[in-house]
């Protein structure tokens, strides 16, 4: 088979174990293993954007997949598991839903964003299905942020909806979006992840819990 | 027909065979990740050498049943070995049935195996057979789609004829219906198989035991038949997934050359399979028996998603 097949055969592979991981993260429990997920899924974005690089000489896009192990393999996920255990919050996400209905609802999340991206199948250059895991990633990641109570927990279901659109824009424009841009999303991350961990703290001072529902009141 | 007849006896012995060893190399290898020394690999042959020279201990008040389960159960999972494709590309008994078949005698075998723990009407056995139960209702909806996944693109659910598609496809096997069908399948070789997420294999504990707690009552040649039997099971589904998902390296003439070929290609595939069964025991915790659903309902929703997006992308 002809190279370019390869590549968009590799870059599905690698955008299908990107779901997997997104699925995994709906089921599992633990905090610090939710975050760990977090940064493998990461991982395989950063292999998908250096692919990409490679195959079709866009340079600018292995700036990204550095970018990508710089910040949400690297700091992020040490910057969260360090909060999780300064603040020792129980190590168990109590989401809203059950996890089996929980899982059917983000199966039919992947099967709406696979009916919504089947028009656009015709990219095949980047691979069938890589506009499809985003639009998951994307709507999973929402669903995630909905579902779970603690501060902590829909903060990393936002990383994963950032982890999301970056696949799209990667799999969509095929050279990414322009660096300033992807630089300024980027740092746009980093600082709300970091603004957020001191609120997580706070809260957690002022309620003694991370519990967001307990917020609906206002204290004098 | 004498090559028919040749392929079945191969095929049995590298079964019988290959089965105990198995066993014993993930045993082994889980003992040396915890600091221990472990038993030998081949302590599970001089075992099972034990129990059949030992007399049967049965209970009064058991019935003929009792007695049935272990051949049944043995049995039942060899004759669902002789239906997949081990080391060639055509199964000996390939043209009796397929994947229906094969779910259909694993269930077979199982369905002895809680009989067997219920008869003797222990606590335990009850206790044991009725979590067998609840998992395999979870376990095998998950199996039969991720199987079905594979058995759209081929077009039949001949496991032989699912083999050869996988063979001619090169490139496609890196399709993104086979990988969430993959992940599916290991989830249910973790349960179907009783390794740790959902079951200890070594624990004795009364309270998180699910399969050992129906071989409790038994002793002797019983014993031996209802282990072997297991671990017999357990390669069949290790086969499964390596030679539905890899088919690579399968002899395809039956010379002695390409059988020693394809029988070292399945074995190294046994390897790798059985290093990351022992990698993901020893780095899990077993889970409580209220979250198993959880874990088995996202192998159904992941088999579920493969068997949907191998329409979605034709």
């Amino acid at each position: 088979m002809s190279p370019p097949d390869a590549v968009s055969r590799l870059i599905t592979l690698l955008a299908s174990l990107m779901l997997v991981l997104q699925l995994l993260l709906v089921v599992q429990r633990m905090l610090i293993t939710n975050i760990r997920l977090f940064a493998l899924q990461s991982v395989l974005l950063a292999a998908i954007a250096t692919v990409v690089a490679v195959a079709y000489d866009a340079w600018h896009v292995l700036v990204i997949a550095g970018l990508t192990l710089i910040g949400k393999v690297g700091i992020l996920p040490w910057q969260l598991t360090r909060l999780v255990r300064r603040i020792k919050i129980d190590q168990e996400i109590h989401p809203l839903v059950n996890m089996p209905a929980s899982m059917l609802i983000c199966g039919a999340l992947t099967l709406l964003a696979y009916v919504v991206a089947r028009p656009f199948t015709s990219l095949t250059r980047l691979g069938s299905n890589t506009l499809a895991v985003a639009l998951t990633l994307l709507l999973t990641g929402f669903f995630l942020m909905i579902n779970r109570r603690k501060a902590i927990t829909q903060v990393l279901a936002l990383l994963t909806t950032e982890n999301g659109v970056m696949l799209a824009a990667i799999a969509l424009t095929t050279y990414g979006i322009p660096l300033v841009v992807e630089i300024g999303i980027f740092l746009d991350v980093i600082v709300a992840v970091m603004v957020l961990g001191i609120l997580v703290f706070r809260i957690r001072e002022s309620f003694s819990s991370m519990d967001v529902s307990k917020l609906n009141e206002l204290k004098g | 027909m004498n090559s028919g007849l040749l392929a079945i006896t191969l095929q049995t012995l590298l079964l019988l065979g290959l089965a105990p060893l198995v066993s014993g190399l993930i045993k082994n290898w889980k003992a040396k990740l915890q600091n221990r020394r472990g038993a030998r690999v081949w302590q599970p042959y001089f075992d099972l050498l034990k129990f059949f020279r030992k007399d049967m201990v049965v209970s009064e008040h058991a019935s003929w049943i009792f007695r049935a389960a272990p051949a049944v159960l043995f049995l039942s999972a060899l004759t669902a070995g002789l239906l997949v494709p081990l080391a060639t590309t055509q199964a000996p008994l390939g043209v009796f049935g397929g994947a229906l078949a094969l779910v259909g005698l694993l269930a077979l075998g199982r369905f002895f195996l809680a009989l067997g723990g219920l008869d003797p009407a222990s606590a335990f056995g009850g206790m044991g057979s009725s979590r067998e139960m609840t998992i395999a209702a979870l376990a095998e909806p998950a199996m039969m789609l991720a199987i079905f996944t594979l058995a759209t693109t081929a077009g039949s659910t001949s496991l032989d004829q699912i083999v050869q598609t996988g063979r001619a496809a090169g490139w496609g096997l890196a399709d993104p219906s086979r990988v969430l069908a993959l992940v599916a399948m290991f989830i249910v070789l973790l349960a179907e198989t009783g390794r740790i997420p959902v079951d200890n294999p070594a624990t004795h504990l009364e309270l998180t035991m699910i399969h050992e707690a129906m071989l409790l009552e038994y002793s002797g040649r019983g014993l031996a038949l209802m282990e072997w039997g297991a671990s017999i099971k357990q390669l069949v589904l290790m086969a499964l997934l390596a030679n539905l998902f890899f088919p690579i390296g399968l002899a395809v003439a039956v010379t002695p050359a390409s059988f020693t070929l394809g029988v070292a290609w399945f074995a190294a595939k046994l390897v790798v399979i059985a290093g990351v069964v022992v990698v993901v025991e020893f780095t899990n915790a077993k889970l409580r028996l209220f979250r198993v659903p959880d874990l088995l309902s996202a192998a159904f929703m992941l088999a579920t998603l493969a068997l949907v997006s191998t329409f979605l992308f034709k």
